[in-house]
């Protein structure tokens, strides 16, 4: 949040200072994707809730400064190409 | 003498209420008082109290039922703090002029920016000349002895009004303290059940208390009520002498003074913030300093005359406030001191210092500072600077990780892991695009999504979520925007359902083209799990909890899509977090009816909540899924008038496939399973004769 210079006390969301959230801390389990299995349904991306997971040419990729470990991904994966394991 | 444990200041309240055999308690969560309501609802699921429950849909319905309970000769009792406050204001002028003498536990929150929890007295500020007798307490076991001598008080003939224990919100409502509880007949012996005077009710008198009073009356009456207010200064003090000698606890009169004795100088405070006052007076007087302490336990009627006393023995008062009347330049104890005094002889300079504002913590070297302040306003007899704000500086918030992102809603957020309403989030903006307003009653999505959205979310006040988005649209449609900015709610189902449903259904009759989404998890999730209207039957929620009689939500959940539809709105539609094309197709056309001006567009979709349907967040998708392949949750369109269901399985999966993965239906019997099952079947049997039907009838 922000102030503004000509308004005295006002605050202020701006655009520009927004961006990911870092919630890699929260997490016990982290995904990982075995590529041999996985038919690039894209089904992961859509459903997990923290956009942690993008489709790329290849298929998922993860960037897990954004991944709570919630497991949703691996729980939906119909070709079962994802496993949830413990962070070291 | 009574069982000692150690409890949060909310559960001492309502231990309190429960001791007291209060008979009707209407409730609304808002934090930090709501755990007050639950364990009064435990209390009485479990058969510990026998009472009538009211889990109200907003707190100006809530205080308009304790008052009509309150008429009618129930003793009853309710809580809340800033917000819900505010928006029982009305009915807490009415409270005082019916002369109800009823109780009510505010866990003081800042009515200052919205989403605050902190604590500060901006709550209790605006209803705090209207006539109600206002008492605040330093630890616990002030409270719950506060809570009994209360009703003593408030029933007195000589009184007659209703009183508010204020609580600071946290400090005490959610800390823990060591607390003895009376024993029951102890205080059925001294506080005997409430035998109205004039209750309501024509078969037991024949004379009840009117509002109606003649213009040329109105001063009278006003002073009659002043002078009410002066004679419970006497029962204040008398109850607090009794309570003293029946249960071996006194706290004093309307003020209790510490070391005062030679006092030069004095501060006053009230509330938990007294007791890091005192030790700053204990540390000042180890430095030989002649300084003492004034907590005011009761702010109305104020104690003029004990104010009076102690100015007459001192030569410079300091008053903490936690509470700033804007526009006066200082705070609310302050004022009400400093006009106190004004026209004594000799009166000593009075100085104010606001501090622990929005809940910051005001340290006991915080108090020493002001301490040290006043001592040298006494020596020079001179005020150097007559009110002082105690600031703290503020650690820098969690940097947002820059990255390109074309979506609208960054990656992240401060919701659950696993939680629906992000994945429905994300697709609605995803839809909609970053030229959108999202206009948010108070919900989960409010602490999720505001730091990672492109799009502005404004959050609107909770009865008042479709009013805003009305006013927003009415100024884009002014300025010639309403067809190029997107206009969404996302509002939870208590937003939606309950206290929002006047504004929305005022809306949709108006005919404002905006798009409502609702994401529904079935309870007032960011309060903690209470129940909803949108709850199904037979669910555990903290205001529905299953004990020895209660059995979970006894009502069928209300249904939207209906009452939605006898507004003839030209889009209705339900949809699923597992079902995404289906979603998405919903959300676009939502777009487009809205963007052609056609009136609202209302979608409510479903979101499986881990944290309080009690499953494992990886399963969120796969909840929301059986949902829709038992019937519980069907996928259905009403486009002008026209009935659709979308999914329709060839056969619907036993509803107990969707149950047994839910803690909150882990109690159901073989019987409520059933009857669930039957209630599904019906309303899926209902669903295609509508279908087969063509178009509403009244549309």
């Amino acid at each position: 949040m922000s102030g503004d210079e000509t308004v005295k006390g006002v605050i202020l969301l701006r655009r520009k200072d927004l961006g990911g959230r870092d919630v890699a801390s929260w997490r016990v389990y982290k995904p990982v994707v075995d590529g041999e299995k996985c038919v690039k349904c894209g089904l992961c991306a859509g459903y997990c809730p923290e956009a942690a997971i993008t489709m790329g040419e290849e298929g998922p990729v993860l960037d897990l400064r954004f991944c709570k470990g919630c497991g949703v991904c691996a729980n939906e994966c119909p070709a079962k190409a994802i496993a949830m394991e413990k962070e070291a | 003498m009574g069982e000692f444990d150690v409890m949060a200041g909310n559960k001492a309240v309502a231990h309190g209420a429960r001791l007291a055999r209060v008979e009707v308690v209407p409730v609304f969560p808002i934090t930090p008082q709501t755990t007050i309501v639950e364990y009064l609802a435990d209390f009485i699921a479990d058969g510990l109290l026998d009472a009538e429950y009211i889990q109200s849909e907003g707190e100006h319905s809530c205080l308009g039922m304790a008052v009509g309970a309150s008429l009618t000769g129930a003793r009853t009792f309710t809580a809340t703090c800033s917000q819900g406050l505010a928006y029982m204001h009305e009915v807490v002028a009415q409270a005082t002029s019916y002369r109800t003498p009823l109780v009510m536990a505010v866990a003081n929150r800042t009515l200052g920016w919205y989403w605050s929890i902190g604590p500060d007295y901006t709550d209790v500020m605006p209803e705090i000349n209207l006539g109600w007798i206002q008492s605040f307490v330093e630890s616990n076991q002030e409270a719950l002895d506060m809570t009994l001598q209360l009703y003593k008080v408030a029933e007195d003939r000589r009184v007659m009004l209703p009183a508010m224990l204020n609580l600071d919100g946290f400090y005490l409502s959610y800390s823990q303290e060591r607390v003895e509880l009376p024993e029951q007949e102890a205080v059925d012996e001294w506080l005997p059940p409430y035998e109205a005077p004039f209750p309501i009710d024509p078969t037991v008198g024949d004379s009840w208390s009117t509002n109606l009073v003649p213009q040329r009356l109105h001063t009278t009456y006003r002073r009659l009520l002043e002078e009410v207010l002066r004679d419970s200064e006497a029962v204040i003090r008398e109850v607090g002498e009794g309570f003293a000698t029946a249960f071996g606890r006194g706290y004093g009169g309307l003020v209790e003074r510490y070391r005062c004795d030679d006092a030069d100088s004095v501060l006053v405070t009230m509330g938990s913030m007294t007791t890091a006052a005192r030790r700053a007076v204990d540390r000042l007087r180890a430095g030989g300093e002649r300084i003492g302490l004034v907590k005011l336990r009761f702010m109305r009627p104020f104690p003029h005359q004990e104010l009076a006393e102690i100015a007459g023995q001192v030569d410079a008062i300091g008053v903490v406030d936690r509470a700033v009347l804007h526009g006066t330049g200082g705070g609310l104890a302050f004022t009400d001191v400093k006009s106190s005094l004004y026209n004594l002889e000799d009166g000593p300079p009075v100085v104010n210092f606001v501090a622990g504002m929005g809940g910051d913590d005001i340290s006991i070297d915080d108090f020493q500072a002001m301490g040290r302040s006043v001592l040298r306003t006494a020596e020079t007899g001179r005020i150097d600077q007559e009110v002082r704000y105690i600031e703290h500086e503020a650690p820098p918030p969690p940097e947002p990780v820059k990255l390109d992102w074309d979506q609208p809603v960054y990656p992240g957020s401060d919701g659950c892991a696993g939680c629906g309403s992000s994945i429905i989030f994300r697709h609605l903006m995803k839809v909609l695009g970053e030229e959108t307003i999202v206009i948010n009653p108070p919900s989960c999505a409010t602490i999720n999504y505001n730091p990672v959205s492109k799009a502005p979310m404004i959050l609107a006040n909770y009865a008042a979520g479709a009013a805003f988005e009305t006013g927003v649209y009415r100024a884009l449609r002014k300025k010639g925007k309403a067809d190029k900015v997107y206009l969404t709610s996302f509002s939870g189902d208590g937003g939606t359902v309950d206290i929002g449903l006047q504004s929305i259904s005022a809306a949709a009759e108006r005919g404002e083209s905006f798009i409502w989404v609702c994401y529904d998890n079935e309870a007032y999730m960011n309060t903690g799990v209470q129940r909803s209207s949108s709850t199904p039957m037979f669910a555990h929620t903290t205001s529905t909890p299953v004990g020895e009689v209660w059995r979970g939500k006894p009502q069928r959940r209300k249904d939207m899509v209906m009452i939605m539809a006898a507004h003839r709105i030209p889009y209705i539609a339900t949809a699923s977090l597992a079902y995404l094309p289906d979603l998405e197709r919903k959300f676009r056309r939502a777009a487009e009816v809205t963007r052609a001006g056609r009136g609202l567009a209302y979608i409510h979709v479903q979101q499986p909540c881990a944290t309080g349907w009690y499953f494992p967040e990886e399963k969120t998708v796969e909840v929301a899924r059986l949902a829709v392949q038992t019937g519980a949750w069907p996928l259905v369109e009403v486009e002008d008038g026209l009935v659709k269901l979308n999914i329709k399985p060839r056969e619907l999966k036993p509803i107990g496939d969707y149950l047994k993965l839910q803690r909150r239906f882990r109690h159901l019997s073989e019987e409520q399973i059933s009857l669930l099952q039957e209630e599904v079947n019906r309303d899926w049997e209902r669903w295609l004769s509508l279908e087969r039907l063509g178009k509403l009838p009244w549309y």
